[in-house]
């Protein structure tokens, strides 16, 4: 899942968190988890004054974003000590595969 | 040798300049063991605080703990329970401190305690919010060392990057103690109850926990998922085994570990906003 500025949504993004008017936590959600953007919806947000939506996946990348390539080295390295232990080595595993699966089948920008 | 350790407990434990428990929850907790005084009654004492009844107001009403829109002290109170406004009482109080001292440190505490909370629920545990606290606090000892020892902090962080070992084994080598160690003595001086001082002690230790075995075990699987997660900064680079004696205690699995890290995964895009809401 991925928060992105309302400016970089675009149809087909699936909304991953319940949005609120006004970028609130508050009262009865304007769209809900689950929802696909369409162009009509993104104006009703808008409109709505929300400026900040949580989307599944990873759909928009900027400068500095990690690449699933540099994420699961990160997480190999934080595991580095713990490896050979057969617990610990299962919630690496979860771990792996959870960051596959969340950057989607696109997601897998590769390093460059 | 145990020299240079009780030296430093002395300094560690200066009353003077340790932070102290404000005095609401002395007095809340005199008022909650008395039967017959009213929420209200406590709301008052609690409102009597401002800077502590923004806090629990802000903290009733962040997505953390789910509910919206909590105005009053006394409606927080009816809310989320006495225990419960205690418990935010004590762990906010405390992060007065841990805030300003450390960003990374509050987040990997919050999102302990946050982690925790998951986990007691999908284990139906009793004292869900108490273990919630545990975890919020499991850490504090960090907390006393940095503020009453910054010289041996840079020492410890250092030792920590060059010869990549764990934050324990650091302070083991600077101080002779740990936070562990540390966060039981504070235990003591504030007078926390067994159920929050046996995880603060031993949740690197689970085999150690007698009473509260089961809250232990619990943090101490929080503890590591956060730091697998790379939420916050613990300080650890590197994670840490899960103990054999925490993973039979709960009597996890493979299946019911992948749950927990869905759940728990899930709610720290919130505490994250949260955390950033909160610094604003
Ligand atoms: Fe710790
Ligand atoms: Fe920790």
């Amino acid at each position: 899942m991925q928060k992105i500025p309302l400016m970089l949504a675009k149809a087909d993004m699936i909304i991953g968190r319940d949005v609120f008017r006004g970028d609130t936590q508050v009262g009865i959600p304007v769209c809900g988890r689950g929802t696909v953007l369409t162009d009509s919806l993104i104006d009703r947000l808008e409109r709505l004054d929300v400026q900040t939506i949580i989307v599944e996946g990873h759909p928009v990348w900027e400068d500095g974003d990690l690449s699933l390539d540099d994420m699961l080295l990160d997480l190999s390295r934080r595991f580095d000590k713990v490896k050979d232990d057969p617990l610990t080595a299962r919630l690496y595993a979860i771990y792996k595969a959870n960051l596959i699966k969340s950057m989607g089948d696109d997601g897998g920008r590769q390093a460059e | 040798m145990d020299d240079k350790r009780s030296e430093l407990k002395k300094i560690i434990m200066d009353t003077k300049t340790l932070p102290t428990l404000p005095g609401v929850i002395n007095k809340l907790n005199m008022l909650s063991e008395n039967e017959k005084s009213s929420v209200q009654e406590m709301a008052k004492i609690v409102s009597s605080d401002s800077v502590l009844s923004a806090r629990i107001l802000r903290l009733a009403n962040s997505p953390s703990y789910g509910f919206y829109r909590v105005s009053t002290i006394s409606n927080a109170m009816i809310l989320l329970g006495v225990n419960v406004v205690k418990s935010l009482a004590l762990s906010s109080s405390i992060f007065e401190i841990m805030e300003k001292n450390s960003v990374g440190l509050w987040e990997h505490s919050l999102a302990v305690g946050v982690a925790s909370n998951i986990i007691a629920r999908k284990l139906a545990l009793s004292e869900c919010e108490e273990i919630a606290t545990a975890g919020l606090l499991h850490d504090i000892g960090k907390v006393i060392i940095s503020l009453k020892c910054s010289e041996a902090e840079t020492a410890i962080l250092a030792a920590i990057r060059e010869q990549e070992i764990y934050m324990r084994e650091a302070e083991q080598l600077v101080l002779d103690t740990d936070h562990a160690e540390v966060g039981a003595w504070l235990s003591k001086s504030w007078f926390l109850p067994d159920k929050l001082s046996e995880p603060i002690s031993f949740h690197h230790n689970v085999i150690q926990s007698d009473t509260h075995r089961v809250k232990t075990s619990v943090v101490h699987i929080a503890d590591i998922i956060i730091k697998a997660s790379g939420f916050g900064n613990s300080g650890d680079i590197f994670v840490p085994k899960i103990q054999q004696a925490a993973w039979d205690c709960l009597k996890l699995s493979q299946e019911l570990l992948a749950e927990m890290v869905e759940d728990i995964e899930d709610k720290l895009i919130e505490v994250k906003n949260f955390s950033l809401e909160i610094q604003a």
